[in-house]
């Protein structure tokens, strides 16, 4: 039984949580971003979570042992296909004919509220860490 | 089990399978708290005492955790209970570790008092 590959189970969490802040925060940084690459206002993207296989140095001679469990992945970032909001402002250089610009359809409140949970999430992990390294230590001062 | 470990107590191969069971658990707790936002996921466990108990050799069986709080999406982790999980396998694992080491110390000193 590994308590190394635990951590890596950890640093997966770690990394996909960190991965939906970027998301979060980038949705919020663009909520009045009328112009972008693609065309059009920006749309808000969302990440979906998969349970994953964590890669170990060791992986193959434990996945052997025990199978079912895993980290967890970023399998997919979404983007939201509802329609933009129409605000009337004709003296806005993205203006069409009748005055509308749209703008992304964001709602903020949403966002910092994954944001929180984002961060709790980020936060379990790095305790799961912390207390796996504390074992870890235990078992090498065995040998002292 | 099967195996006394020649210069330890028997005791200290109930430890070291005590400890081999806390580490399976541990990393199905830190998988459990990597997959808190994963849609449709289960949390997992291993039914401790028993598998204590049979001391059986091998790996530990993996059940599915029953009567918690399924979430809209499927999810049915609760990051209450895997921080207390987390929080006790660590305390258990404290105390076998530091019950093996005075076994082990046991010995070194055996060793160390006949040498000279």
């Amino acid at each position: 039984m590994s308590l190394f590959s635990v951590l890596s189970i950890g640093a997966s969490g770690m990394a996909a949580q960190r991965q939906r802040a970027e998301v979060l925060v980038e949705n919020m940084a663009n909520a009045e971003t009328t112009r972008t690459p693609e065309g059009g206002p920006y749309r808000r993207k969302d990440v979906v979570f998969e349970s994953s296989r964590v890669a170990s140095p060791f992986s193959s001679v434990f996945d052997a042992q025990v199978d079912a469990v895993g980290g967890v992945a970023v399998s997919d970032v979404v983007v939201d296909p509802s329609d933009p909001e129409r605000r009337y402002m004709p003296g806005h250089p993205d203006a069409d004919a009748n005055g509308y610009v749209a703008f992304p359809h964001s709602n903020p409140a949403e966002d910092m509220v994954d944001l929180m949970g984002a961060s709790r999430g980020y936060e379990a992990n790095v305790a799961a860490i912390g207390a796996v390294k504390d074992m870890i230590q235990r078992s090498i001062d065995l040998l002292r | 089990m099967q195996y006394p470990p020649a210069m330890l107590d028997p005791v200290a191969g109930q430890l070291e399978k005590y400890m081999d069971l806390l580490s399976a658990r541990q990393r199905l707790v830190a998988s459990n708290i990597a997959n808190a936002d994963t849609p449709g996921y289960h949390a997992l466990d291993i039914d401790f005492q028993g598998e204590f108990q049979n001391a059986v050799s091998g790996p530990p069986g993996i059940v599915e955790v029953s009567g918690l709080a399924v979430k809209n999406d499927g999810n049915n982790v609760s990051l209450d209970r895997e921080s207390r999980l987390l929080a006790e396998n660590a305390l258990r694992f404290q105390v076998a570790s530091a019950l093996l080491h005075s076994e082990i110390q046991n010995v070194q000193s055996a060793i160390k008092e006949g040498s000279s």
